[in-house]
């Protein structure tokens, strides 16, 4: 009895909002009166082409730059490879189009630095530039995954190797390379995945492109601009991009099963580092300038651009910029909508994803499928969860699929509806943490606590909670940065009149104002690095072995 | 097959010397085991030889020629080693007969001779309808087995291993003691094992190097070695003797007010006194306070106590001897060390 109340509370929710809109995206994409013409309509297929060429490029970037990278500083003796790592994980953390601004800034045809200082001719505005800055951006996703994979490597395992008579290389390539192999594929999935999600670099470098490149998440917001009559359209690409995702999700999941390699071995796995010899410095110089290069310059020539009387030219120094929007009513508006919304997610998601731990760990399998049914909304593009929200939420499906149910939730065009799609969304990022959290706490910390006299909650507080704040506290600041920078959801569900950090950067960086946008996007920059910051200084300090 | 030499072999990490000056010779086709205490240094011994560890300074000869020396650093692959690992380092993502495969591999042999050599090696472990298997899929003891293949199947002219049965259960421990030997009866090549279990090495090799600290305290055959441990070290470690410091005074052996008449004639002064537990016999009739009484199933052990250290006796059932009585003693056999050496 109590049990089952407790399911249906944590589920209720999970059904209404994660489940439903996906259900009324498939039922209605599939039943609307021309859902096949739809579907196989030649527009759509050119926005499938676009995002499929743009986003297999993306994963072979991040796949060519950091399976390679993964060896060079995991297996090698290249100094300062923890700062190496730091600096390249620093995409994953950063919104891409931030990046974007910073290649546009570089690499524009006519004004980017590297055309007019360097007189190269790169073209920013063009599918393989679409898929450098995704790749770009997706590059930790194949880089920490192998990284992760090495550490597990023995090496006792490369020891058996040399005295079986393979040299050092040969040995990287024979037993750590394989290894890594599938943890480094499972990543590349991943980065298809995540640029397949993206709107704003596509959007940023595909729609001002000759020709343009269309893909379909920016197909389907052009379509939802379009109001009522746009929303079958917008529904069969949506249909497309789940379809593909779904079918990479499957493949990432498939591969990173393979990679996980669990042997027992007497002692503790030792690592080996590869001596680069005289080379070492060649070697970090070019890791050094790769760095600089790929993750340190688009951002600095944002900073720099923020600092210039005209956007894009590099002559006249000046804070104007910065102290015209330290002022700016919009912008401070935007400021503080984001940060209450990003708030509001951080705790919904961490209270939601602490109870959805805790219930699975103490009720069993059937919150397996709970589990799974809060990661989905992250695993899938932000496109679609927040069509499928419009779609359940905008009253003439209300009726059509609820006229006997009265389910009369008045949240579109508000900013509750926004809120419940950034929760939703980031709902899985609160249950890592709790689940990872709750996983290294040892049971009997709550239960000395029982025995003491504490009841069940009580030695949950004063046993386990305690022991769970690194964790929760980078569930939460991570749900909070996630949704400070949202751009994807935000376009599509953003109430008229309101603005929001990466909106109100959005709009500003594609037309009015790309100055104002540098400034802002340094400000974004910065709260994500003193974020980061955070969760490090949060985190439970590793024993040494 | 070959001969491995080690002179005045030095290794230290930082400022804490692990192996000081060890040398060392192991004849042709002859078995060394490399006994000590855990931390002492073995690994690391072994580990040089193997060329994974380079020496600090000293050299390391194998089959006559020099692998490692001020001259010389062969790599560990053209040593022409095979190793068994201790945690068995038997790769994951290979199955067993590509683990066993791949020293023929590096060797540039083809196929078909490849395969024949496979074969046998996995005869000779008793692995061959496990050649297919993904090594997640085996227990303990056969992926020791997968190991010891692998380090075989290339002709090695020696064979290394890390505690070899450590990881074992004790069954199977005898089971592939007996294995090891087999197949050194058959091959005849040269083997070097690590080992702290005094049994082990007693059991396997034709000598015996005991380690402690980074040297090397006596290298002997094992009946050498137990007969005649040259320190109380080494009696202490191998035949799990008792080791006691007192004084010899008029032909008797005193400690904590008690008197142990000595069998053989030793000249008065401090002395560490190591007395094997079945070189001693209870007496009916004594003052010694007899502490614990354990069944052991062949034998009983009996904990007797003199002044506050405690010395253990094996011997039959004795009736008289209950816990909470005392008891006299007898010794058959006992060593006499100087105190100093100790
Ligand atoms: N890479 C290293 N760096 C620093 N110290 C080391 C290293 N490897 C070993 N040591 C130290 O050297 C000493 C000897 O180590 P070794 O592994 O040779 O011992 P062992 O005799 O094999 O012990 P065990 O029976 O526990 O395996 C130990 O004190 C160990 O801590
Ligand atoms: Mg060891």
């Amino acid at each position: 009895m109590k049990r089952s109340a407790l399911t249906a509370a944590l589920l209720a929710p999970l059904v209404i909002f994660a489940l439903l809109p996906l259900a009324v995206l498939v039922v209605r994409g599939l039943r609307s009166p021309d859902a096949w013409g739809l579907l196989v309509d030649p527009a759509t297929f050119a926005a499938l082409r676009g995002t499929t060429i743009t986003s297999a490029g993306a994963a072979a970037i991040a796949f060519g730059l950091g399976l390679p990278l993964g060896l060079l500083l995991g297996r090698t003796d290249l100094p300062w490879s923890r700062a190496w790592r730091a600096l390249f994980a620093l995409p994953a953390a950063v919104p891409p189009f931030i990046f974007a601004m910073g290649w546009q800034l570089l690499a524009n045809p006519r004004t980017g630095l590297l055309n007019t200082a360097l007189h190269l001719h790169v073209d920013i505005y063009s599918s393989t530039g679409i898929a450098f800055v995704l790749g770009l951006s997706a590059l930790p996703l194949v880089l920490l995954p192998t990284l992760a994979s090495l550490e597990q490597v023995d090496a006792a395992w490369e020891e058996a190797a040399r005295l079986a008579g393979a040299g050092p290389w040969r040995t990287l390539r024979d037993v750590a390379l394989p290894l890594a192999l599938p943890a480094a594929g499972s990543g590349a999935a991943l980065a298809f995945l995540s640029s397949a999600s993206a709107f704003g670099v596509p959007y940023l470098l595909g729609v001002t492109a000759s020709p343009p490149i269309p893909t379909l998440t920016t197909r389907i917001w052009a379509q939802v601009l379009l109001g009522a009559h746009g929303l079958d359209q917008a529904g069969a690409l949506a249909l497309w991009l789940l379809g593909l995702s779904t079918l990479v999700l499957a493949l990432a999941q498939r591969l990173g099963k393979r990679g996980r390699v669990s042997l027992a071995s007497g002692k503790g796995a030792r690592r080996t580092r590869l001596p680069l010899g005289p080379s070492r410095v060649a070697v970090s110089a070019t890791t050094g300038l790769v760095a600089f290069v790929l993750v340190v310059l688009p951002l600095l020539v944002v900073v720099v651009a923020s600092l210039q009387k005209n956007f894009g030219t590099f002559d006249a120094f000046t804070t104007a910029h910065w102290a015209r929007l330290s002022h700016d009513t919009r912008t401070l508006g935007a400021f503080g909508q984001s940060a209450l919304l990003a708030l509001g997610t951080g705790v919904i998601v961490t209270g939601a994803g602490l109870a959805l731990a805790w219930a699975r760990s103490r009720l069993g399998q059937p919150f397996g499928a709970v589990a799974w049914l809060a990661a989905w909304p992250y695993a899938i593009p932000g496109t679609v969860l927040a069509l499928g929200l419009i779609l359940a939420f905008s009253l003439d499906t209300r009726v059509v699929l609820f006229d006997s149910v009265a389910l009369v939730l008045a949240l579109m065009n508000t900013s509750w509806l926004l809120l419940v799609a950034f929760s939703v969304r980031h709902l899985a990022l609160g249950l890592r943490a709790a689940r990872d959290g709750l996983e290294r706490v040892d049971r009997s910390l709550a239960e000395a606590a029982r025995l003491s006299g504490a009841n069940r909650l009580r030695a949950f507080l004063d046993g386990t909670l305690p022991q769970l704040r690194g964790p929760l506290v980078a569930g939460f600041t991570l749900a909070v940065l996630a949704s400070l920078t949202e751009l994807t959801m935000a376009t599509l569900l953003l109430p008229p009149g309101t603005d929001l950090l990466g909106t109100l950067l959005f709009e500003l960086m594609s037309y009015a104002d790309p100055a104002g946008a540098a400034v802002l996007a340094c400000a974004v920059v910065a709260v994500v690095l003193l974020g980061q910051a955070a969760i490090a200084a949060a985190a439970p300090r590793k024993v040494a072995s | 097959m070959a001969a491995v030499t080690l002179e005045a072999v030095h290794k230290s990490y930082g400022k804490n010397h692990i192996v000081r000056g060890v040398s060392l010779t192991v004849a042709d086709g002859s078995f060394l085991s490399l006994l000590g205490p855990s931390g002492c240094g073995k690994t690391t011994t072994l580990r040089m030889i193997a060329g994974l560890e380079r020496l600090d300074s000293g050299r390391i000869a194998i089959g006559g020629g020099e692998v490692d020396g001020p001259a010389a650093h062969v790599p560990p692959e053209r040593r022409g080693l095979g190793m068994v690992f201790q945690s068995y380092a038997v790769w994951p993502h290979r199955t067993v007969a590509e683990n066993v495969a791949y020293p023929l591999e590096r060797q540039g042999l083809n196929r078909s001779e490849r395969d024949a050599r496979i074969r046998e090696a996995l005869a000779q472990v008793r692995l061959e309808a496990f050649a297919d298997r993904q090594p997640h899929a085996l227990s303990g003891g056969q992926l020791q087995r997968v190991a010891l293949a692998r380090a075989l199947v290339g002709r090695p002219k020696v064979l290394l291993l890390d505690e070899p049965l450590s990881n074992l259960d004790a069954a199977l421990k005898e089971e592939l003691r007996a294995e090891i030997a087999a197949l050194r009866a058959r091959l005849g090549t040269t083997m070097i094992a690590v080992t702290h279990d005094q049994a082990e090495a007693l059991a396997l090799a034709d000598q015996v190097a005991v380690m402690r600290a980074g040297v090397l305290e006596q290298v002997a055959t094992p009946q050498a070695l137990y007969a005649e441990p040259n320190s109380p070290f080494v009696a202490g470690f191998v035949g799990g003797a008792n080791v006691l410091d007192g004084e010899v005074r008029g032909g008797a052996f005193v400690l904590g007010g008690v008197r142990l008449e000595l069998p053989t004639a030793v000249g008065d002064g401090p002395c560490t006194l190591v007395l094997r537990p079945e070189d001693a016999v209870l007496e009916p009739t004594g003052t010694l306070p007899l502490a614990a009484r354990l069944f052991l199933g062949a034998t009983t052990e009996y904990r007797l106590q003199l002044g506050d250290v405690a010395l253990r006796v094996l011997g039959p059932p004795h009736p008289f001897a209950q816990p909470g009585t005392t008891v006299g003693l007898t010794l058959r056999a006992a060593r006499v060390f100087p105190r100093e050496l100790r």
